[in-house]
């Protein structure tokens, strides 16, 4: 009998499975409930865009579905709009703009501001010099200034507002990025890498990239609901997505005539924007918590 | 013996400060043969690390390698195009760093370091490189390196970090393997085994061992021949054995002198090196060890002592020696070590 259980025992693996970066940050934001309630919403948002692509209760642009400034009904949920379009349908299709702008306008700023700052972080010398005065003149300027004068000469397009939030977006990224790359450059195990002989490449994405990654990822989530409130006050003001396509901002704009009479018209799109903006603030903060070495618990 | 696979001529690196000129490395050449094993000892500031980081050309802002030659295959290092010299580093010359704590990617899995050292030079395919990877972490004495090479940096022991860093160094068969203090971050029974394991890598297969090192027992257990520096030159090179029995600069001499032995006399003093290390902005005229040594003479103010022959292999850069201070200044009952105590040469009176 004493000798089946030493064998069991000895099967067991020696040593306990240690958690890496990664797993740990999956853990901690697991543990997080508003960072996790936040995640929840964002699919949600996801899935309801997703099915507006294919389905609307009402066709978004159809003039007339019902009586114009008609409060909530069982036919209308949201109610319907100034010329009688379906609140609730024009609702999802603003969900896509929103987040086609705030993570499109992200993955541009990664793939401007990342390359960027890593170079000028890595290599110094003129390129940094010259990208850093960049960045410190425009800082004297408002973003909202830039965009503005951008999308006036482009035209209004969705594309042209991605192109216009991250003409200026990609500065605090690159700086981030920057700045990382100025502190890990100096650490030993790059130093090991190029005496490998290492190429500049590799050392940049295979060792200088993947321990800013938790950094870079926690601004990014964090630009993505400035981006789209950028989107919003620029419908609002008319230079956002060109009509029918509706937005968030410009149908906020588009009620603000008539919210003595249907204040839903301003009340369920700005709902919408404000729960969106939360449930990505909140996800950044759990996940800098989370990626945040210095807090291991 | 063989034609020496890499030789240094007359290396010279310097530091440029804001107070001057800083010169680390002034005048080296040694010759370095294959399979052997070279020490370099001096203690903190000799040049010793930026003598083995000039030989891959990754001296550190602001430093800058201002002249002499780096020979290696015939080819002049220091005439390479960095593309060149990349190829070189990994794949013809490795470096293994003091600390392993720190020399591994802490977001990477150790296996994959090591796979990425050979992807860079060599178009194996990435399972492959994994694969020898994980023969590497054995042939290095990792125990269950299929697991260990699934382990971040931070998953394995001190010791263990330091092999998988030696594996990585292996992982292209350099022919020169550049050690600066490898044991130096690890507990003394570490350091026996990782220094043990350089040994019988070195045997295996046949690379040859630059150790840096400011630890005179290290060099005593690994290498067959030794490089003393100090401010920037050598003082003394020879066969480890020689120079351990009958070193012939007074550096070395205080050197081993400072070592505390087992097997020493009873209440034998145990004896330090009097002052400090120059100050490489301003190093002293003449000998530079003349302000510290014991047996200095009028000559050692005022001329540069070159190295010479002073016993057959053995080298020292001494206008005395220590056959002549043990002969004319009783060096061996020697007790008070101030400079210039044995010889009564003093800086005062030579002014008069």
């Amino acid at each position: 009998m004493a000798a089946t259980p030493a064998t069991v025992v000895a099967a067991e693996p020696i040593a306990p499975a240690q958690a890496s970066l990664w797993s740990d940050a999956w853990r901690k934001l697991r543990r997080n409930r508003l960072a996790l309630g936040g995640a929840v919403y964002l699919t949600l948002v996801v899935v309801v865009a997703l099915t507006a692509l294919v389905w609307t209760p009402y066709p978004m642009a159809e003039v007339g579905v019902g009586i114009p400034y008609s409060a909530p009904s069982l036919q209308h949920w949201l109610g319907l709009d100034t010329i009688g379009r379906d609140v609730l349908s024009r609702l999802m299709v603003g969900a896509q703009v929103s987040l086609l702008v705030g993570v499109g306008t992200q993955l541009v700023v990664l793939a401007i501001g990342v390359p960027i700052g890593l170079a000028a972080g890595y290599f110094r010398g003129v390129f940094d010099q010259v990208t850093t005065f960049v960045i410190n003149l425009f800082y004297g300027v408002p973003n909202l200034l830039v965009a503005l004068i951008l999308v006036f000469l482009l035209g209004p397009s969705l594309t042209n507002i991605i192109v216009a939030i991250a003409a200026t977006g990609w500065m605090d990224m690159a700086r981030l990025v920057r700045g990382q790359t100025l502190s890990l450059r100096e650490r030993d195990f790059i130093e090991a890498s190029r005496a490998a002989g290492a190429r500049p490449a590799k050392i940049l994405f295979g060792h200088v990239l993947p321990n800013a990654l938790g950094p870079i990822i926690v601004q990014a989530t964090f630009g993505v609901p400035a981006a789209i409130l950028f989107e919003a006050f620029m419908s609002f003001l008319g230079l956002g997505v060109p009509p029918p396509m509706p937005s968030w901002g410009s149908m906020a704009a588009d009620g603000i005539t008539a919210i003595r009479i249907a204040a839903n018209l301003v009340i369920a799109p700005a709902v919408a924007l404000s729960l969106t903006l939360m449930a990505f603030n909140f996800v950044g903060d759990g996940l800098r918590d989370a990626l945040d070495p210095r807090q291991r618990r | 013996m063989a034609t020496p696979i890499l030789q240094v001529k007359d290396l010279q690196t310097q530091f440029t400060t804001h107070d001057g000129v800083v010169r680390a490395v002034d005048g080296v050449s040694f010759d370095l043969y294959p399979g052997e094993s070279l020490g370099i000892v001096g203690e903190s500031g000799s040049g010793k690390s930026v003598t083995a980081l000039s030989l891959l050309r990754l001296v550190p802002n602001p430093g800058r390698i201002v002249g002499g030659q780096v020979l290696f295959r015939n080819d002049d290092l220091l005439q390479l195009s960095d593309e060149e010299m990349r190829e070189i580093r990994g794949r013809d010359i490795a470096m293994i760093f003091q600390d392993p704590q720190s020399s591994l990617n802490p977001v990477l899995r150790t296996g994959f370091q090591i796979a990425e050292a050979m992807l860079a030079h060599q178009r194996s395919t990435r399972s492959q490189a994994l694969r020898r990877a994980v023969e590497l972490l054995r042939r290095v004495r990792i125990p269950a390196a299929e697991s260990r090479a699934k382990d971040y940096p931070h998953q394995l022991s001190g010791g263990m970090r330091q092999r998988a860093m030696i594996a990585m160094g292996l992982a292209n068969a350099p022919a020169i393997v550049v050690a600066d203090e490898p044991t130096t971050a690890l507990d003394v029974t570490v350091q026996a085994q990782i220094l043990e394991l350089l040994a019988d890598l070195n045997h295996e297969l046949g690379a040859a061992v630059v150790m840096i090192t400011h630890n005179m027992g290290v060099v005593a257990g690994l290498c067959t021949r030794v490089l003393v520096m100090y401010a920037g030159q050598i003082v003394e090179q020879g066969p480890v054995e020689q120079i351990f029995e009958d070193p012939q600069h007074p550096y070395t001499w205080s050197l081993l002198k400072s070592i505390p032995r087992v097997d020493a006399v009873r209440h034998e003093r145990l004896r330090s090196i009097e002052g400090i290390a120059p100050d490489l902005l301003r190093p002293p005229r003449g000998c530079r060890f003349h302000p510290r040594c014991p047996f200095r003479v009028e000559k050692c103010f005022s001329d540069d002592p070159h190295l010479i022959e002073v016993k057959p292999d053995q080298r020292a850069a001494c206008w005395v020696t220590m056959d002549r201070a043990r002969a004319e200044m009783g060096a061996d009952d020697l007790l008070d070590i101030r400079p210039g105590s044995a010889s009564g040469v003093q800086a005062g009176r030579l002014v008069e």
